[in-house]
């Protein structure tokens, strides 16, 4: 069988083919090491092709009008182009095409210059032979390519954010201030994530806390009248596709109303307690109480989970601002594109691993925040077990580095600056506390060095380990073995307090997350970026962006970059009223499905779907606006009923056999 | 008016074809009633010669079962092609080589070796291998030579139909038979069976989850089966996707996945490599290392898993011996 005689469906009758090849010098790229002239003489003796030309260069003005008049004086229906790769140029052809008169989809680029000239310069004869053979293959696949209209949707300008974190925040200012209604949905009960707690930051020196910042965004973003926020409320349902979604969101009961005037007069009368979440596990709280002082909105609000429904609170409540009976509310959304700002977990060591949870002097770099935050639990006082800690043992890489087998493999990114700002903290407060910063490694970078050098300054004691130190819990006692590696000698440190320096970690309830809104997990479990490099704050599915830590560990400064990045992205998108998408994509053949689902268990999109016909059957079907392209399907499909545009069997097997065809 | 002449006539196979024909039971009759059976050597007195002495394109269909692998079937074929009006390649082995096409995964030189020197139950000192030709007592023997490897029907001559199937059901086989005497004739190259595979008629199919994700692989005897539910989402290699139905899904109902013997789908190219292509799709095991592990407990086999059937009809199928 012949690449002309593919047996394949709705083949283009050949001698109605008409094929232009255009073989691009690329100045000396090409030309340089490819005989152009051979190749050209060899291009006009395929079948099919008309007319085929060189040029020094095809994409400038003159090269470009060389193809327009040639489509229009020889009739061209199929256009070659071997010159570069498709990435740069192909849409610069496309358009010559379309100006000629063509669709702009019958073109075919090959590049014969990464492919051919510049990876076998040392050989002239045999570059010039290959690239002989990769035009053969490229009229073969040309020969076979069809007309294909562009799909367009309609773009709900509006946004909906997931997370009311630092980075939810930022990146709802930005959109709102562009002119864009934004929905924001944070699922705890208080905006502010993390960043609100994690009391003191280093900001050039000045006494700046994270739930500053916090204040500042959430003043901003509430007194916008773009931005919408539902705390306690959760996303449940997501249809539709890029410039089209709608959103399913459900409001939890709150059980406190807009009455509440905080006056606290129902924590006193609560007879329920649990440990306190938003104090990362210091102290208690009550089932009705305020996650934290001058919390957004500062409403207390009733855990459901603790709460006995005994109806005290309702009693003592000043202001009736108390519905015990509150139901929970759905509500729906129409939103144009999406911004997951879902945050991240604080690592949570396992009970045991250095002592975690083994006596109260091992605490996380997270409680230690608390502790010393002038709103925390303590008012900023470092008191352990009734007792003021003189020597304070950092363990760093907690969860990071691979330093245990639950850990992250890579570094937690803020960790060093945090712990390090807060044994600072410590000996600005306590100048006679004994600091040891037990570390794998110290990454304090870019202008967080300078706390490096201060902790230098200020005598702490910065101990190296390879293999990770242990932590023994005695009798009221606790000690830190560790082999320092640079003077190589085995310490033990007896500790009045020991901080893992936890990092980050995705959170929970990640895997819901993915499948609600088909997005990818890397292998870490974060959310994927549609390109680590070029497209940092992009999902792989349309219209869906990541801001701040959900794609992994950042600082607040990276995550606050990374939500106003975000919401450039999805500005770019809703500020269009319509979107037009790239028709190569999959399509079903009905009469060959079988319904057996292998598409829709593989495509990385969440753009197929089974559908239930009237006989009972399942047929797959594939949303255009959703498809990328990536050809996963087609690969896949057992029944080869799914084919993609311009990538069909019949264009690329034609080229599979002309490799033969010499 | 004549009856329509009919030739059937077996090639490399287990016989399991010929068996399959004479399911057809009652029908049988039926059949005998309306054509001329002028050539079956299984079951009737004819020899070559018969054949040789009727007039090209006599006969109206010929049913071919069994893969090419002598050089007898190469020409018995050749003969019956200019004999008769439309052939038929029936079951898998005229279809795709079937299970004798496995062989063409070593070399003949290799097979005979094992054959007639290796193999455990061989005690053969001197070595004697069957030649083409030999002499005894002064008369000269001839037998038909070992090919370099097996063929489908189509590789040797032009077919017109396929029925598929290892053995084609009775039913299927009635229905081909009876279309094409009552005139109703497919395009050139037609396959009986369904256009779609098997899942479609699969009596488990609505037991499928729209997404499927396997954590692991087993085979048949290690595990058992729930007969309720789809065997592919129970982790055991199902060829159903990637295999034309038909068949009415007697393997599944008889408690056993399908292994593919109606063969692939109109439109894809190589029915081992696609089965291969999906299965890798929905298995969802990240880490290399226990992908090695799950296939090592596993037994992993591709070619008997993936090319049972089709080995012999793949693009890229046969291996090389040294020199040859």
């Amino acid at each position: 069988m012949s690449s002309e005689e593919v047996k394949v469906e709705g083949a283009c009758p050949t001698d109605e083919v008409r094929i232009g090849v255009y073989v691009c010098h690329c100045g000396l790229n090409i030309a340089g090491v490819i005989n152009v002239k051979e190749v050209v003489e060899y291009a006009q003796k395929l079948p099919n092709v008309v007319s085929a030309k060189e040029y020094i260069f095809m994409c400038s003005a003159p090269g470009q009008d060389l193809i327009r008049e040639d489509i229009k004086k020889c009739k061209l229906n199929r256009v070659v182009i071997a010159a570069c790769g498709p990435e740069m140029h192909e849409p610069t052809f496309r358009a010559v095409l379309e100006e000629a008169g063509l669709n702009p989809y019958v073109l075919e680029m090959v590049s014969i210059r990464e492919g051919s000239s510049w990876v076998h310069y040392e050989d002239p004869e045999a570059a010039t032979e290959k690239a002989k053979d990769m035009v053969r293959m490229a009229v073969a696949r040309a020969r076979n390519l069809e007309p294909l209209e562009k799909m367009s949707g309609e773009v709900k300008q509006r946004a909906l954010i997931v997370g009311g974190g630092i980075a939810g925040l930022a990146s709802a200012l930005d959109l709102a201030e562009r002119g864009f209604e934004v929905h924001i949905v944070e699922k705890k009960p208080v905006l502010g994530g993390h960043a609100a707690r994690m009391g003191q930051l280093n900001v050039e020196g000045r006494k700046v806390s994270g739930k500053d910042l916090v204040d500042y965004l959430v003043k901003k973003v509430k007194d916008n009248p773009n931005v919408h926020i539902y705390t306690n409320a959760e996303v449940t349902k997501v249809d539709g596709s890029i410039g089209n979604f709608t959103i399913t969101v459900k409001l939890k009961p709150r059980y406190v109303n807009d009455k509440c005037t905080s006056c606290g007069k129902c924590v006193e009368v609560c007879p329920v307690t649990a440990p306190n979440e938003y104090e990362y596990g210091i102290g208690e709280r009550k089932a009705i109480f305020l996650p934290f002082e001058g919390a957004y909105p500062n409403q207390y609000v009733i855990d459901p989970e603790t709460c006995t429904f005994c109806g005290k609170c309702v009693e003592v409540c000043p202001e009736g601002a108390i519905n015990l009976d509150e139901k929970e509310k759905e509500i729906t959304l129409e939103v144009g594109g999406i911004i997951l700002a879902t945050g991240h977990d604080p690592y949570e060591p396992p009970v045991g691993e250095y002592g975690y949870g083994l006596s109260p002097k091992v605490i996380t770099l997270h409680q230690l925040k608390r502790l010393l935050s002038e709103d925390g639990p303590t008012k900023g006082e470092l008191v352990i077990d009734g007792k003021r800690p003189r020597n304070i043992v950092f363990i760093s890489c907690v969860g990071s580095l691979g330093t245990t087998p639950n850990a992250n493999q890579y570094c937690s990114r803020m960790c060093c600056s945090a712990s390090l700002l807060e044994a600072l903290h410590i000996k600005e407060k306590y100048p006679d506390a004994q600091v040891f910063f037990v570390h794998k490694d110290v990454r304090t970078y870019g202008k967080d060095e300078n706390l490096y050098w201060k902790a230098i300054d200020n005598l702490v004691k910065f101990v190296r380990f390879e293999e990770s130190p242990k932590v023994t819990v005695g009798k009221g006692e606790v000690k830190v073995e560790v082999e320092e590696s640079t003077i190589q000698e085995r310490l033990v440190i007896p500790a009045d307090l020991v901080v893992l320096v936890t990092g980050m970690e995705p959170p929970k309830e990640i895997e819901e997350l993915r499948s609600l809104f088909k997005v990818g997990c890397g292998g870490d479990g974060f959310l994927k970026e549609a390109h680590l490099k070029l497209n940092p704050v992009e999902s792989l599915t349309g219209g869906i962006y990541l801001a701040g830590t959900a794609t992994g560990p950042k600082s607040i400064a990276e995550s606050i970059v990374a939500g106003s990045a975000a919401a450039a992205k999805a500005a770019s998108l809703l500020s269009k009223d319509t979107i037009e998408v790239e028709p190569i994509v999959a399509v079903v053949d009905e009469d060959k499905c079988s319904g057996c689902g292998i598409c829709v268990s593989i495509c990385p999109y969440g753009a197929i779907s089974l559908e239930k016909k009237e006989d009972g059957t399942r047929v797959s079907k594939v949303d255009p606006m959703l498809c990328q392209g990536c050809g996963t399907c087609g690969a896949a499909c057992p029944s080869a009923a799914i084919q993609q545009n311009s990538y069909k069997d019949k264009q690329i097997i034609p080229q599979i056999l002309a490799v033969f065809e010499r | 008016m004549s009856k329509p002449k009919v030739a059937l006539y077996w090639c490399a196979s287990c016989g399991g074809c010929e068996e399959a024909t004479v399911d057809l039971t009652e029908r049988l009759f039926d059949l005998v009633e309306a054509v001329d059976i002028v050539f079956w050597p299984i079951a009737m007195d004819f020899k070559r010669e018969d054949l040789e002495k009727m007039e090209d394109g006599s006969i109206d269909i010929a049913i071919i079962n069994g893969g090419i692998r002598f050089e007898e079937h190469e020409e018995m074929v050749k003969l019956l092609r200019r004999k008769s009006k439309i052939v038929i390649a029936y079951g898998s082995c005229a279809h795709l080589g079937g299970i004798p096409g496995l062989a063409n995964a070593y070399p003949r030189e290799e097979i005979l070796k094992f054959a007639y020197e290796e193999a455990p139950t061989v005690i053969n000192q001197d070595r004697v291998r069957p030649m083409k030709k030999t002499t005894v007592d002064g008369m000269e023997f001839e037998l038909p030579d070992f090919l370099e490897y097996l063929k489908p029907l189509d590789e040797v001559i032009d077919v017109d139909y396929y029925i598929p199937g290892c053995p084609p059901t009775p039913d299927l086989t009635w229905e081909a038979v009876s279309k094409l005497l009552s005139g109703e004739i497919p395009p050139k190259g037609h396959v009986f069976g369904s256009d779609k595979s098997l899942c479609h008629e699969c009596p488990l199919n609505e037991t499928k989850p729209d997404e499927i994700k396997l954590e692991e692989l087993k085979r048949p005897h290690q595990v058992v089966l729930d007969r309720s539910k789809c065997y592919l989402t129970q982790g055991v290699l199902c060829m159903g996707p990637v295999t034309r139905g038909g068949c009415e899904a007697l393997c599944i109902k008889g408690g056993m996945p399908c292994t593919g013997c109606f063969g692939p789908l109109e439109g894809v190219y190589n029915q081992g490599a696609k089965a291969l292509s999906f299965l890798a799709s929905v298995i969802d095991i990240e880490d290399e290392e226990k992908y090695r592990e799950m296939l090592e407990k596993l037994g992993f086999d591709p070619i008997g898993w993936f090319f049972r059937y089709s080995l012999a009809k793949g693009m890229i199928y046969r291996k090389k011996g040294d020199g040859e």
